[in-house]
């Protein structure tokens, strides 16, 4: 390398009332198409509850909402439970997005690299929406429970071995699945990683002011801490939360499925803010070198959620066990079947063969390209989790699952950028930000 | 000794040495901005950038192996389709033998793939850079097997006036010493840098 003298100039981010304004129009735009939609469905709900009820009184004297909110999927499902399952899908999709980034801050912390030094305060901001993704979740979780999870529903109706509807999986698996740990865990494990969030975000600032080497070090210790309790953790919550919409299936890839989404998103996330910040005229010194190793890491981890989707898959196709295979089959048969191959062309097919080439990986629009596919692909991705096992036949992409993901990037654009432009865009203290200025991954 | 390439030319070589890739460098870039091509330069160590400084266009090896990952990849379904679909079907958990057995053949074509890349390229590369079994290394002089930089011209190529032009140019970057070398083991490697 040249000995051409790099001087990082100090510059902040500053989160102008127009791009304010964006979010708020985002987030508006989206509630407005989800109210819409979820009179739609109101009204379709009104109309075949009256069908139902004409029917029910003919036939026997059950009562259709006791039916309904038994889960026992021969019924439609009422909106409120398909407005608890979108509320799931994005609240956990756009937590990932900032678990993502405080992970990415972590392992590269651990990892002892210097590439991305530049881009670290982006993901840092990022991770700032953990908190309100917390909120979002925790909401879901505390008014939806019942809808989103039968073993919930289970739970409250008490039953005793021997009684009618016992049920003996969900029995065994209540120490594990009650609303108790639910409750109380997911709220948890998630202040705790907010924490590790705030320690290092604390000791990144404290660098900038004073410099030295010491904060780096604390920060690599704290980064190996969080990584070690974020993998117990995030796969705990993975099944306590997602895999248990069907609490009698289980898989042990599922987390790392899971993780895998997780790590391909944030990254296409922190890729997404790197180029509106350049675009706005921010960060000259972020080079297409370090786009160049961000969409590295998006193809990636495309590989490797395809490859942990396959591993999961293919296990069981070929073992065509009875209770396993109907995770696929009610993703495969029916309504979901044609979510399901866009699910694998828009994760892994298409981002591939775009991102194989190397100048694609340094060009910012078709990392814009690449990088929509994944992240509209992956929300297909926790869509096909959770919906066949919460609303099963009678859910649909309509205007309030349009609706929702808007107004969801409404709000994280806007923590996101508030985050971003509460410090200094480059962390000039770092040991290695001369690393990454004068970063270059070679011919 | 069996030698890799049939067809040599004697090579009318000059060349500079240097101790440090920094003179190199700048003698590379000088010289070439005055619109001289550069015969090739030998390093006992890899040099950031020297390549695009040469002029040297990026390596085309990564076309490659995208075709030989494509060959792997149609060869690995090619087979498998022909041994257990229409040569000797076999009924392995009671999966139909069509392509409704595409996701157990998913592993085998992706290994496929690997193998035709990795061995594709391995040979690719060896042909490529004109390196085999018993080739003579093109070796000009001893010092560029140690801790001292070379960089050469063909003298063919450059009249009185240019040559003139040219020691000044690497006197001023601090050339230790220059020489001529006439021989036929100077191989162009052209575009492949490894």
């Amino acid at each position: 390398m040249g000995h051409h003298h790099i001087e990082i100039k100090q510059e902040k981010f500053e989160f102008t009332s127009r791009s304010k304004m964006l979010s708020v129009v985002l987030l508006t735009l989206g509630i407005i198409l989800s109210v819409i939609g979820i009179y739609q469905l109101k009204a379709n709900d009104a109309h075949s509850s009256t069908v139902h009820a004409t029917e029910a009184s003919a036939n026997t004297h059950a009562d259709a909402h006791e039916t309904v909110a038994a889960g026992h999927g021969e019924h439609s499902k009422p909106w409120t439970t398909r407005f608890w399952a979108n509320m799931l899908v994005n609240s956990y999709y756009f937590l990932l997005f900032a678990v993502g980034a405080l992970f990415f801050v972590a392992l590269n912390y651990v990892a002892n690299a210097g590439w991305a030094v530049l881009v670290k305060r982006i993901a840092e901001g990022i991770s700032g929406f953990i908190p309100i993704g917390l909120i979002l979740l925790f909401i879901t979780l505390y008014f939806g429970g019942t809808q989103l999870y039968h073993w919930m529903h289970y739970e409250h109706q008490g039953l005793k071995e021997g009684m009618e509807g016992y049920d003996k999986i969900l029995a065994g698996k209540s120490p594990f699945l009650n609303s108790k740990f639910l409750f109380l865990g997911v709220p948890l494990f998630i202040l705790i990683w907010y924490c590790f969030r705030i320690i290092l975000r604390r000791l990144s600032l404290r660098e900038d002011a004073e410099g030295g080497t010491t904060f780096f070090r604390k920060s690599t210790r704290f980064s190996a801490a969080f990584l070690v309790i974020f993998g117990f953790s995030f796969s705990t919550l993975v099944w306590l939360m997602i895999m248990s919409v069907d609490a009698h299936w289980y898989s042990t890839i599922y987390t790392i499925n899971n993780f895998a989404v997780m790590f391909v998103t944030s990254t296409t996330v922190i890729c997404f803010f790197t180029i509106y910040l350049k675009s706005k005229g921010y960060m000259e010194l972020v080079s297409s070198e370090i786009l160049h190793d961000l969409g590295k890491f998006m193809f990636a981890f495309c590989v490797f959620w395809a490859y942990t989707w396959l591993a999961q898959y293919l296990l069981i196709w070929y073992a065509n066990i009875h209770e396993e295979v109907v995770y696929f089959d009610a993703r495969l048969h029916g309504y979901f079947r044609p979510i399901f191959f866009i699910n694998l062309f828009m994760n892994f097919f298409i981002p591939f063969l775009i991102l194989m080439m190397r100048n694609a990986k340094r060009n910012p629009k078709s990392l814009l390209v690449a990088g929509s596919i994944i992240l509209i692909g992956h929300w297909f991705d926790v869509y096909l989790m959770i919906m066949p096992g919460v609303v099963g036949e009678s859910s649909g992409l309509g205007l309030l699952e349009l609706g929702m993901p808007i107004a969801f990037a409404g709000i994280f654009i806007f923590v996101a950028q508030y985050c971003i432009s509460k410090a200094n865009l480059y962390a000039i203290n770092h040991p290695y930000i001369m690393e990454s200025a004068t970063y270059d991954v070679g011919p | 000794m069996f030698c890799f390439s049939t067809s040599i030319n004697k090579r009318n070589l000059i060349y500079g040495v240097f101790d440090s890739e920094v003179n190199l460098m700048s003698a590379v870039e000088e010289v070439r901005e005055k619109g001289m091509e550069v015969f090739d330069c030998y390093t006992p160590f890899p040099v950031h950038h020297l390549d695009t400084a040469m002029g040297i266009s990026r390596t085309r090896l990564s076309i490659a192996a995208f075709l030989c990952g494509l060959t792997g990849f149609c060869l690995g379904l090619l087979l498998q389709f022909y041994m257990m679909v229409f040569d000797w079907p076999m009924n392995i958990g009671g999966k139909p033998s069509d392509y409704h057995m595409l996701p157990s053949m998913v592993p085998v074509v992706f290994e496929c793939t690997i193998l035709c890349t990795a061995f594709g390229l391995a040979f690719l590369f060896f042909f490529r850079n004109k390196l085999g079994h018993g080739v003579r290394p093109d070796i000009l002089d001893l010092r560029q097997t140690d801790d001292h930089l070379l960089i050469a011209f063909d003298a063919d190529t450059l009249d009185l006036n240019a040559k003139n032009e040219l020691v000044v140019i690497l006197n001023k970057n601090k050339v230790l010493s220059t020489h001529e070398y006439v021989g036929q083991y100077a191989v162009n490697h052209g575009g492949v840098h490894a």
